[in-house]
């Protein structure tokens, strides 16, 4: 180990400009956080609209969560733009299901589906990190987490995003009952309890997320359909 | 590339270090020892740079010897590891850093204990039940936090640098054939073989 | 990686009603490899028993603030935290760290008593170091009321 590692300036200042010459990079990092929570018949999704690129804001709302046919919400973070990609690719896929079988992807199909979408891009991927929710055959609450390349679990909640190091943790304590004593682990929250946390994790994101504002567009799946709200974050 | 732990217990701390020279590709001695007695109670081992770990050790030894004279009392162990690591850290600030790794082992008389102190070139400071440096570390963290119970005694010890030593003998890739092993306790400091472990 | 992040570690401060809560977990690495699984990283400044011309936790605030600046071209490599009670028993805290934002900024609220800010406190650095794997291996809290100092040691996850 030596010290040349250590020697650069205290303070590095982020510029547009990247180090190495002008590469042609076609990926961008839109910032943006997204959560969802499951609960025993719900799921809450939960995302912000800010679309950012460095510093300057691009769209104050710009939705990153969306309605899928079947019934399900995807919701996203990374580069919008390979979002959006991402889910034609995603529809065009059901929709030949849907032709093939004539009935829509239940949500653990188009789960598994979405991780080979992805794998298929293994070398060029879709610079995406989806949150996909639903309910499962069952009508259980349903959630499934990917990175860029197709890796996935379902799991019960799950923050990614710009705000991810700083919602992840407190879903942790709040949804996930981490390091309580005598707390079930695996139990699930009532639904104005999640949405109550959703909203708390994004006014707390935001308050320190300079990516992460504008409006939160609030989703609750259960049996009756998906029922959309906004709220209003801050706007600074 | 050298290999530098100690492990501690209630009375006592058994030091060890390779005895390897490398400049190079070249292995230029086999029989060096890099444990410096600063004090009659307090062993120093040194790994790092070349030529900074001789003058780092000398300094720290003239020094610690030079209190002994002037206040007709010896640094303990404690005192002797937070005048080292000050004055690293004081060296880091300047023109003239030294880059080395240091391992403080010692009994302390007055507090009837033994002390491990681990100290890196960043002058980051340690009181450890054990501790190791460079890459060997990698490896003997392993074997001493599977190994190491809190009232460890001498044989023990002694067992668990067998280990050590065996796992850098089968996994490390520099060879390694001798080590310095030496005993800290209330009766000064004893070195012993390896074919006595 | 940055040089802020070599040893690794995670520090918080909290205010409630008359009280404040200081917590550091107990790793010390060198990146991923830890070397010390006990390490102190709180330290008391004054002491409260010894009433004779102690500093205010504002006054050492500013000496500690000057201390770094004068290094701006060379700084120490830390991230200091600072609490205490001053005079009247006005709570000050000084600044903290990224995880422990997000859980502070939802868990913490104003006025807490010394038991609710301990309990704060902590679930917001256990949840916080258990999603950094640089930090953990249990932790330690001191709350700072005007009848003393409380100290606690934290069992986390100890990975």
């Amino acid at each position: 180990m030596d010290f040349a590692q250590f020697q650069q300036a205290p303070v590095s200042v982020p510029t547009e400009h990247h180090s190495h010459g002008n590469r042609w990079d076609p990926y961008v990092d839109n910032g943006g956080t997204s959560l969802a929570i499951a609960g025993e018949d719900f799921v809450v999704v939960a995302s912000d609209t800010r679309q950012s690129n460095g510093y300057s804001i691009n769209s104050r709302y710009s939705p990153k969560a969306f309605e899928l046919s079947n019934g399900s919400v995807l919701a996203t973070t990374g580069y919008h733009a390979d979002a959006l990609k991402l889910v034609e690719h995603i529809e065009q896929r059901a929709q030949l299901y849907f032709h093939k079988h004539d009935r829509a992807m239940n949500v653990s199909a188009m789960a598994q589906m979405l991780s080979g979408i992805l794998y298929s891009k293994r070398f060029f991927p879709y610079y995406v990190f989806p949150i996909l929710s639903g309910l499962d055959a069952k009508g259980k609450g349903a959630v499934y987490t990917y990175d860029p390349v197709g890796n996935m679990e379902r799991v019960n909640y799950q923050a990614y995003g710009s705000a991810s190091a700083l919602v992840q943790p407190f879903l942790d304590s709040q949804v996930g009952f981490k390091n309580q004593r005598n707390a079930d682990p695996s139990r699930l929250l009532e639904r104005p309890q999640a949405v109550k946390l959703a909203i708390d994790a994004f006014t707390g994101a935001t308050e320190r997320d300079i990516h992460t504002g504008d409006w939160l567009d609030l989703f609750i799946i259960d049996q009756d359909g998906i029922h959309q709200t906004k709220r209003e974050l801050k706007h600074d | 590339m050298e290999a530098q732990f100690a492990i501690a217990g209630k009375d006592f701390v058994v030091s060890v270090t390779d005895k390897n020279v490398v400049h190079s590709i070249v292995k230029m001695k086999h029989t060096q020892d890099k444990t410096w007695q600063l004090l009659p109670m307090t062993l120093m081992s040194v790994c790092g740079e070349p030529g900074d770990t001789d003058s780092y050790a000398e300094y720290i030894q003239g020094n610690a010897k030079l209190y002994s004279v002037r206040n007709a009392r010896d640094l303990s162990v404690g005192e002797t590891a937070n005048f080292i690591r000050g004055e690293l850290a004081r060296a880091l600030r300047s023109r003239n850093p030294f880059q080395v790794n240091l391992l403080v082992a010692g009994y302390d008389k007055e507090k009837k204990e033994a002390a491990l102190y681990w100290i890196d070139y960043l002058a980051a400071m340690a009181k450890v039940p054990y501790g190791a440096h460079g890459y060997c570390s990698y490896f003997l963290y392993s074997v001493m936090d599977r190994e190491y119970t809190e009232d460890i005694t001498l044989e023990q010890a002694l067992d668990i640098v067998k280990k050590c030593i065996a796992v850098i003998k089968t996994r490390f890739m520099i060879d390694l054939p001798d080590f310095t092993i030496k005993i800290i306790d209330q009766n000064g400091t004893r070195e012993i073989e390896q074919s006595d472990l | 990686m940055s040089i802020m992040e070599y040893n690794g570690s995670a520090v918080v401060a909290m205010v409630g009603k008359n009280c404040v809560a200081i917590a550091a977990d107990k790793r010390l690495g060198q990146r991923a490899l830890t070397v010390d699984m006990n390490f102190q990283k709180v330290f008391p400044i004054t002491d409260r028993t010894a009433e004779e011309r102690i500093i205010e936790p504002k006054t050492f605030s500013n000496l500690v603030s000057h201390m770094l600046y004068e290094r701006r071209f060379g700084p120490y490599f830390v991230e200091p935290v600072i609490a205490g009670l001053d005079k009247d028993n006005k709570p000050f805290v000084g600044t903290a760290s990224d995880n422990l934002f997000g859980m502070c900024e939802s868990l913490w609220e104003p006025d807490l008593e010394p038991e609710e800010l301990f309990e704060t406190i902590s679930q917001a650095l256990l949840n916080a170091v258990d999603r950094d794997a640089m930090s953990g291996w249990g932790a330690v809290v001191h709350v700072i009321t005007k009848d003393g100092v409380i100290t606690r040691d934290l069992k986390g996850r100890m990975d």
